[in-house]
């Protein structure tokens, strides 16, 4: 049986409930056993303009947004116009006849549903559009009426009892509609209720929430911005529930001085920000290397310089992140791969942390952290916890014989935690000696420089930030990291089908470098290639200034993420033409 | 952080509350602690006469008095000569960076609401770099004291004017007395009316006093750490160095009057307004309320949403199947 795999876009007026329409057939398709990644692209503003939802769906994890669209649905000329050339030669264009007229110059099958007309004489309650819409799109897909049924039941359909009747009503009218006129595309989603809680259906911004937490955060500072508010938000609702706080300062650098000042008596904190965010956090960063805090800064990156755009992703924080400070201020920097890798390197951003008290940098982006994707439920019980390395409680060592700043084997050394330990100590952004005493002699700058370097070094040796895969004897060799883990490995796979040699290597962990593997990679393939979502090649640049090498890039700088047919397109490009 | 109900409070994020481990061989539980106990190993660094020593003593008679345990006080700091402080104290201390004393305190205070937590720092750190925390500290009104070092002037960086610089301040050729920085006729902005400005934003306690009336400092210091809320001590402390003010302000200190009433808002914004024109300096408290703390509001969150953490956790996924 071939696998099922259809990308289906609807497109109109911003605030017109497109974006509800495919929210509830992304959540539906996914209680029905079926794999989802949703995409959305949307104006910066409120209302107005145009937008659109896109859901791809799989009976297997899915990876990417989807290339070309096996079904777009319109509701007006001007996304008919912006969106018709993305369609298959074997796709549909849905439109309503009454609303735009349709080019037919073009070979697409191309069928018109008035949705405002019969929304308006025969259902009569405009509010059911959004209904009569899925519907069209549910038989279309061939899913029978009762399984729509239930779908529009469970859905924010059919919260209110009220409503229920004139939605179920609308979605009937949609299968009339879709039978009176003959429409079949052929198509027999098989949907299967599932039962149980056993699959999840999150954003990437949902899942990173859910990780902290699960990890032990506790406190939580931030000032709203675009696309990290909806961390603040969720944690809002979370904090009170499970002992926590959570704090809307008056910016970011109050979250981020706030963090540290939370950190320092004992609590797991976070923040999350953008780029601009991350801007004016740099400053603090650079204490909480210094004091050596542990402290978690999620950035949401978006498209920058400056305000940018707020509503679009890239890969362009980068530099910034691992760079970004004066002196030198090392901390480890971390990229989330897909949803559920948020959920998981949440967990491993509190533990690193922790482990090695310093600031700990998670780089998510725009379109990860608003997609949806289905995760299975992670097991509670088996989240790893790393505990902070503490003095001994009630130990006989006074404040003035301890060392806060103890050389250790790991140069990690136990923090006193106000409240509970009796060896006080001043934290402070001076240099400083072992006791935690202002020093700025050339012995101790230099003792203290180095343990704030030895100390995050080894953690290019913690497991699960860097992966290779692919033909062991390729002739191209992708690096890419963070999100477009899964573009990259959907290209990998079409083009491997195809009998092109190429492998892939996806880091997760950027700063301090993998550099074992990065090297043995680079050095066994005879073309490696950075693939990333910037102008300049941060990564590319950061590799090539680390490792004396010479690197080819391959980089868009749309705003959008990528698509494995960019990547794929890419591959054969250069295997072919060399 | 939350302050549960006994059964719930079995957390393995948070340290156990203070108290729990009073029995160590360090802390000095039953010993009436004096001045001395709060004097770290290390000397000031400040330049002789700065007023700074005044504060500083006045501090660690105020926590002496209150006998409390150098392990449950945390002093927080920004950058300036005044923020040197905490390094001078026996107890916790987080030095952080310019400006941002307000937001590590309350930071210190949200994640433990047990500990004694004061934040100090200069008329720049405080009005100038940080000034924009300063109304946000008050309407999250955390049982914190904050203790302005007021000199009028940039200590640290040696004498340029800060937002309390009086307005014309001339700069002197070689004078180590007057600010720097000023240019043709003097300091050309406005000076801040920072006691005024703090009793506008709606604070719930607001005191002045001088480093040089040590008993006075010290018993002004004491009632803010007494007082449940945000509590700002405006506290004149001359910089000998670069804006030698001991003379000028040693004559316009006087008491607020022995009827004054510190519970009126109104009337203590008229006194911090008029008193500028009359060139003096009232000591003592100008106002004083007492409002629900942001820890007292987050029990009330508490005692209507908290339940088990793990299972609390497992609840909140459901609303993602
Ligand atoms: C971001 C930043 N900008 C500037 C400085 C330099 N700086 C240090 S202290 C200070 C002003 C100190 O004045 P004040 O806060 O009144 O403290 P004082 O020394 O008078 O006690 C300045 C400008 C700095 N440390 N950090
Ligand atoms: S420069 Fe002024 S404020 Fe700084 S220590 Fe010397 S006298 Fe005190
Ligand atoms: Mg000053």
């Amino acid at each position: 049986m071939d696998q099922l795999d259809l990308t289906i876009r609807i497109a109109g007026e911003n605030g017109e409930g497109v974006l509800t329409v495919g929210d509830v057939l992304a959540e539906a398709l996914a209680r029905s056993g079926l794999h989802i990644y949703t995409f959305k692209n949307l104006p910066a503003e409120i209302k107005g303009g145009a937008s659109m939802t896109q859901v791809r769906v799989q009976d297997t994890p899915v990876r990417s947004p989807g290339d070309a669209l096996d079904i777009l649905m319109v509701w007006n000329q001007e996304n008919y116009d912006i969106h018709v050339g993305e369609v298959k030669p074997t796709g549909v264009v849905i439109y309503d006849p009454d609303e735009c007229d349709a080019d037919e110059s073009l070979a697409l099958t191309q069928i018109g549903v008035p949705l405002q007309t019969i929304t308006k004489t025969v259902i009569k309650t405009m509010k059911s559009k959004n209904v009569l819409a899925f519907g069209i799109l549910t038989a279309c897909l061939g899913i029978p009426f009762d399984s729509a049924k239930q779908m529009v039941s469970e859905s924010r359909w059919g919260r209110r009892k009220e409503f229920l009747e004139s939605n179920i009503n609308a979605l009937k009218q949609a299968y009339v509609y879709v039978d009176e006129n003959g429409i079949d595309l052929g198509l027999r989603v098989a949907v299967e209720r599932k039962n149980g809680h056993a699959q999840l259906i999150m954003t990437g911004n949902d899942a990173l929430c859910m990780g902290a937490l699960a990890a032990g955060c506790r406190y939580y500072a931030g000032y709203p911005i675009t696309p990290a508010s909806d961390v603040m938000e969720t944690l809002a609702k979370a904090m009170p529930r499970v002992g926590g706080v959570l704090m809307q300062t008056e910016d970011e650098i109050a979250a981020i001085t706030a963090s540290i000042g939370a950190s320092f008596t004992g609590a797991k904190v976070m923040t999350a920000t953008a780029g601009p965010g991350l801007s004016l956090m740099v400053e603090a960063l650079g204490l909480a290397t210094m004091e050596e805090i542990p402290l978690v800064v999620v950035d949401v990156q978006r498209g920058g310089p400056s305000t940018g755009m707020p509503t679009k992703t890239e890969q362009s924080d980068l530099n910034l992140a691992i760079h970004g400070a004066h002196g030198e201020a090392p901390r480890i920097v971390i990229a989330a791969t897909n949803t559920e890798d948020c959920f998981y390197t949440a967990v491993k951003a509190f533990n690193l942390a922790e482990k090695y008290q310093t600031p700990v940098i998670l780089l998510s982006d725009q379109h990860l952290s608003q997609r949806a994707q289905v995760m299975s439920r992670p097991d509670l019980s088996q989240v790893e916890i790393v505990k902070r390395k503490q003095p001994e409680l009630n130990g006989s060592v006074t404040p003035e014989e301890f060392d806060r700043y103890e050389m250790t084997e790991d140069f990690v050394s136990p923090m006193p935690l106000p409240g509970r330990h009796d060896q006080h100590y001043v934290a402070t952004g001076l240099e400083h000696d072992e006791h935690a005493h202002i020093d700025y002699s050339p012995e101790a700058h230099i003792r203290m420089t180095e343990k704030r370097h030895q100390k995050i070094e080894s953690a290019v040796n913690e497991p699960g930030f860097v992966q290779r895969y692919g033909a062991e004897d390729a002739q191209l060799g992708l690096i890419g990291w963070g999100s477009s883990e899964g573009p990259i490995l959907e290209a990998l796979d079409r083009t491997l089908a195809k009998g092109y040699k190429v492998a892939a290597l996806i880091f997760k962990m950027l700063h301090p470098l993998p550099e074992k593997e990065a090297r043995a990679f680079i050095e066994s393939i005879p073309v490696v290639s950075v693939v990333e979502l910037n102008a300049s090649g941060q990564f590319a640049n950061y590799l090539q200034g680390r490792l004396a090498v010479s690197l080819q890039r391959f980089n868009i700088i749309t705003g959008l993420p990528f698509k494995a047919g960019d990547i794929e397109e890419y591959i054969e490009g250069v295997l072919q033409y060399g | 952080m939350a302050e549960v109900p006994a059964a719930d409070t079995a957390k393995t994020t948070t340290p156990e509350q203070p108290g729990q481990a009073s029995q160590s061989a360090t802390a000095k539980p039953l010993a009436k602690r004096t001045l001395k106990d709060y004097r770290s190993e290390v000397k000031p660094t400040w330049c002789p006469g700065c007023g700074d020593f005044g504060v500083l003593a006045a501090l660690q008679r105020a926590l002496a008095e209150r006998n409390l345990d150098p392990r449950d006080v945390v002093i927080v700091s920004g950058i300036g000569c005044s923020g040197r402080l905490p390094e001078f104290v026996n107890a916790y201390g987080l030095h952080v960076v310019h400006g941002r004393a307000l937001p590590a305190a309350q930071g210190v205070k949200a994640a433990n609401p047990d500990l004694t937590v004061i934040a100090v720092g200069g008329d720049g750190d405080g009005f100038a770099i940080g000034g924009g925390h300063v109304p946000h500290a008050v309407r999250r009104n955390q049982d914190i004291t904050y203790i302005v070092m007021d000199n009028q002037v940039y200590g640290l960086t040696k004498g340029q004017p800060s937002p309390s610089t009086p307005t014309g301040m001339q700069a002197l050729r070689r004078s180590v007395s007057m600010p720097k920085m000023a240019p043709y006729e003097g300091v050309l902005e406005g000076q801040l009316n920072i006691l005024a400005m703090v009793i506008v934003y709606g604070c719930s306690f607001v005191a002045r006093t001088f480093s040089s009336q040590a008993t006075e400092m010290a018993k002004t210091i004491g009632r803010g750490l007494d007082h449940p809320g945000f509590a700002f001590v405006h506290a004149m402390s001359p910089c000998p160095t670069f804006y030698n003010t001991y003379d000028p302000w040693k004559e316009s200190f006087m008491p607020l009057p022995d009827d004054w009433d510190t519970g009126d808002r109104i009337k203590a914004i008229d006194m911090a307004m008029e008193e500028v024109g009359d060139g003096v300096f009232h000591s003592g408290v100008f106002f004083q309320d007492v409002y629900r703390t942001y820890t007292d509001k987050l029990q009330d969150v508490y005692a209507k949403a908290y339940g088990d953490e793990q299972a609390t956790i497992d609840a909140l996924m459901d609303q993602y199947a």
